[in-house]
């Protein structure tokens, strides 16, 4: 028996697009060539948040030198939503939300196209708007959808336009109001969290060039071609087939850039020229205003305590202000419920999750999807759960923590996982004790927390995954699948794997550039479970190509199959000792004819039971985050000195990737929890740079941070792995609430925790303090 | 206004006719075909588009092109020689130093000046020379890394 290398598997693999992007040579949006012929799209958008509205001018734009083409709303109607079709391409008479496009031109360069669209007078005619969760739920608000009843996907929500109710999602067990009535500790809060910004680094954009009379390409920077080709193909009343999206690079997306937002204004300018490629790129100031949103949360949290320290009862309603369109949210909903009681086995628990329209742009979850709020909230009340009772925010955690076999869900039982593991190994990172609390150095206090998460790995029936590879002498090993790499090493992983279940050099595989017209079919790996549906429809490709290669030289050396292996790249016969390289049978075959050319598919088709939420529950990723801060007591600045985040990825196929993941998960969630908010005014975003609105740079960054790998084998996902970016930094921000509070005896239950809200917290503990004496 | 403007970029010299309000961001990406300085921000903040000028890192998206007249500039692109790469690209490589990538090109830019300046910056040199350069994908400590294996490969 010869031993497999499997050098591999588990061992450090650099990314595989590194060198490219390292030397400037990728191609991201803007980067395409396509020569003088080269048309130049922009948007008009609305400024104003609910109005009524008429363009004037339009027709003396239209006639502008350099103009190709000019579409409004009045020119092309149509509507779009994955889902529910909330959202039109183009407003027609009235903006529902300052950001919405209005017009869209091209033109021979930017500045033409510019100079139309200033050619246009926007005369607006105020409406009400609702622009919080208040005053849309307030009685007599104005329903931001009245005619959503006529929208295709209404039958899939649960929803009540009237009151601005866009989707509700709810989930219950056991009997909460009894088990509050006797609970022995009882704790009731509300908790926020702002709207936020993707703010990926390489803003939206994209090229489409019309192919003949119905056609047409797209190159395009986005995490699902598939959906978005079957969202602007249905918009725009297409053939899906007609329509072909080539995947470039990703300049980052965390979730801005797979559900369609400009994407479907370039294809439908695209269209209107003739055959001519069309450029679309977002400048930073309209990626802030008009592309997405993630949605602000208000969540009403109550727990019940009794006095033997289980958590008997969670009840919480969660709100989620999702602008003026949810369909871009709706699974998110689901997977908040699953995780909305926190990683915890509570016996009585009453869930509700509430989408609610308002006058904002449009809501998409961003990395940590939501789920990273829903923790702020859980975690936080944990913590002052603990404090009620005097026990230690660890040891309860420890006490109800879910187990593997616990059944909190009618079809699903929690399988093995990492969660105490996290949270043990962050605070050891970190050295926080039970019995520490603040230290203080003049005006400077220091205080240490601790959290726990959980997300839900969901799957779809549209969550099918299919891989295709070739082997042939010319391009040695291709590799076609249907997810995108965004930069979190979804191609090295892929390259990991092939190079292992084929025992071929990793130089002979090349992972193509994910394109809709490689699938006669609708194909669509999402973005959250990409390891885990590529990884097992690779599996079954290996499997297959590895059985064709040994078929056909079983043939050529007439010996059984059963004696032959793939061993470094050379089939290698174990009773007749002969060799022969891959290489060499690829190039020239038998000899006589031409040489072989093997490809094999693999698919990976979910079977969901029921359109039930438990239904395409596959897994929990768990987490575990440790923070040590210090705050400014006279200025309520604070600083993150140290953070620990620990995830169970089941089995580390890329140890380092999975550590960098975990590092910028970090780094992101020091950035979500001190720095980020989109703020408005009537209704329009006035964050609309990085001055206004920060992200972390390296002067944010804590000065020690702890990336942990913890190792629960998944049974059921590719070498035992489980998907880990989307879920990376969850429970951060709790971490970080609860360090704060030991720091400063103030809890902060607004996100972002900013110096003027600790401020503002001290001062009103002061006065409480000073009114007691 | 039209300008004839000579500069050597990466090694070469060049000579265009640019107008007063271009940038030198977009002649380097739409006339020179440069495409590996990034837009991002157009206002300074984000540091995608950071070119070496006379040896100093600038935003080139804050310079006019008329300003670049007889410079000496050198893009990401100038980085590796002879096809050989540079060991802070190599250590970029070996160490996680870029995930999605658009910052890496003016991160790399940060970095080459950094070292130039200091051929063995410590950790904070290093976190304040790439205070300018902002890495969505928050793969800073990486990036740090990165930059330290270089500087101690250089030696």
């Amino acid at each position: 028996m010869v031993m497999r290398k499997t050098h591999v598997i588990g061992k450090p693999f650099p990314l595989v697009e590194a060198q490219k992007k390292l030397t400037g040579v990728s191609c991201y949006a803007g980067d395409e060539r396509f020569g003088p012929e080269l048309l130049h799209a922009r948007i008009l958008f609305s400024e104003r948040g609910h109005a009524r509205f008429r363009l004037r001018g339009v027709e003396a734009a239209r006639k502008q030198e350099g103009v190709a083409a000019l579409l409004t709303g009045r020119d092309l109607h149509t509507r779009l939503g994955a889902v529910i079709e909330d959202r039109e391409l183009l407003a027609v008479d009235e903006v529902k939300y300052a950001g919405q496009p209005l017009a869209v031109v091209a033109a021979e360069s930017t500045e033409a196209a510019m100079q139309a669209l200033a050619m246009i007078q926007i005369e607006y005619e105020r409406l009400p708007g609702v622009y919080d969760i208040e005053s849309a739920l307030a009685p007599n608000a104005p329903p931001v959808h009245p005619h959503m009843a006529s929208y295709r996907g209404f039958d899939q929500v649960q929803a009540e336009p009237e009151r601005n109710l866009a989707h509700q999602v709810a989930f219950q067990r056991g009997d909460v109001e009894k088990a509050l009535a006797s609970a022995a500790f009882v704790l009731d809060h509300t908790y926020t969290a702002a709207p936020l910004q993707h703010a990926p680094m390489e803003t939206h954009g994209g090229v489409a060039q019309r192919q003949g009379k119905g056609g047409l390409i797209m190159w395009m920077h986005t995490q699902a071609p598939f959906l978005q080709r079957e969202v602007i193909a249905r918009a725009l009343h297409m053939d899906p087939k007609d329509l072909r999206i080539i995947t470039q690079c990703v300049g980052g997306s965390f979730g801005s850039k797979v559900f369609v937002s400009v994407e479907g204004l370039l294809a439908a300018i695209a269209r209107e020229v003739d055959n001519r490629p069309v450029r679309l790129h977002l400048t930073r100031e309209e990626e802030f205003r008009a592309v997405f949103m993630t949605p602000a949360m208000r969540a009403r949290v109550t727990m019940g305590l009794d006095d033997q320290g289980h958590i008997v009862a969670i009840r919480a309603i969660y709100d989620w202000n999702v602008g003026a369109s949810v369909d871009a949210f709706l699974m998110e909903m689901q997977r908040i419920a699953l995780a909305g009681a926190g990683p915890y086995a509570i016996p009585n628990a009453d869930i509700q999750v509430n989408a609610i329209y308002t006058h904002l742009l449009p809501a998409a979850p961003m990395r940590g999807l939501s789920i990273a709020q829903v923790h702020w909230a859980v975690e936080q009340h944990v913590d002052e759960l603990a404090e009620m009772a005097g026990v230690s925010p660890l040891a309860l955690r420890q006490r109800n923590l879910v187990k593997g076999g616990d059944q909190l869900f009618p079809n699903f039982v929690m399988h093995a996982n990492g969660l105490e593991s996290c949270v043990l190994e962050t605070a050891r990172a970190i050295d926080w004790q039970p019995d520490h609390q603040r230290e203080a150095s003049g005006a400077v206090a220091s205080g240490k927390g601790l959290a726990m998460g959980w997300s839900p790995i969901l799957v779809s029936p549209h969550c099918k995954s299919r891989a295709i590879i070739q082997c042939d002498g010319e391009n040695l090993c291709t590799v076609i699948v249907d997810g995108v790499d965004v930069g979190q090493g979804y191609y090295a992983f892929i390259t990991q794997l092939i190079s292992f279940e084929l025992n071929f050099p990793i130089e002979w595989i090349t992972v193509q550039p994910t394109d809709t017209g490689n699938y006669d079919s609708d194909w669509r790996a999402i973005y959250n479970n990409l390891l885990w549906s590529t990884g097992r429809a690779l599996l079954q490709a290996t499997a297959e190509l590895k059985r064709q290669i040994l078929s056909y030289v079983s043939e050529m050396w007439e010996e059984p199959m059963t004696n032959l292996d793939i061993v470094e790249g050379e089939v290698i016969s174990y009773a007749t000792k002969r060799r022969l390289s891959v290489l060499t049978l690829l190039q020239e075959g038998t000899g006589e004819g031409a040489p072989p050319v093997f490809r094999a598919a693999g698919v990976y088709e979910p079977e969901v039971k029921a359109e039930s939420l438990d239904g395409a529950l596959q897994s929990f990723a768990t987490t575990g985050y440790a923070a040590e801060v210090a705050v400014n007591l006279e200025t309520g600045d604070l600083t993150v000195l140290q953070l620990a985040g620990a995830a169970d990825v089941g089995h580390a196929i890329n140890p380092e990737g999975v550590k960098a993941q975990l590092k910028g998960g970090i780094i992101q969630g020091v950035s979500q929890t001190l720095l980020e908010e989109m703020r408005f005014k009537d209704g329009a975003p006035v964050t609309i740079d990085f001055m206004s609105y920060p992200i972390a740079t390296t002067a944010d960054m804590p000065q020690q941070i702890h990336p942990i790998v913890v190792e629960i084998p998944q049974s059921t996902g590719p070498y035992g792995a489980r998907d880990l970016s989307n879920h990376v930094l969850v429970g951060a921000s709790a971490a970080i609430g609860n360090a704060v509070y030991r720091a400063t005896g103030v809890r902060i239950r607004e996100l972002p925790i900013t110096p003027q809200r600790i401020y503002d917290a001290l001062q009103t503990q002061a006065k409480t303090v000073e009114g007691n004496c | 206004m039209k300008h004839d403007i000579t500069f050597t970029i990466n090694g070469e010299s060049v000579h265009l006719t640019v107008l007063s309000h271009q940038t030198l961001l977009e002649v380097i990406r739409n006339d020179l075909g440069l495409t590996g300085p990034k837009y991002g921000c157009s206002t300074g903040e984000c540091g995608a588009c950071s070119v070496l000028l006379d040896g100093e890192v600038v935003n080139s998206c804050l310079v006019l092109a008329p300003e670049a007249d007889g410079a000496e500039i050198m893009t990401v692109e100038g980085l590796s020689e002879d096809d050989e790469l540079h060991p802070l690209q190599k250590s970029f490589i070996d160490h996680h130093g870029v995930q999605c990538g658009y910052c890496a090109p003016g991160m790399l830019i940060s970095a080459k000046a950094l070292l130039s300046r200091t051929s063995r910056p410590h950790e904070e040199e290093i976190r304040e020379a790439l205070v300018g350069n902002l890495c969505r994908c928050g793969a800073y400590a990486d990036i740090i890394k990165s930059i330290q294996v270089a500087s101690r490969a250089r030696r």
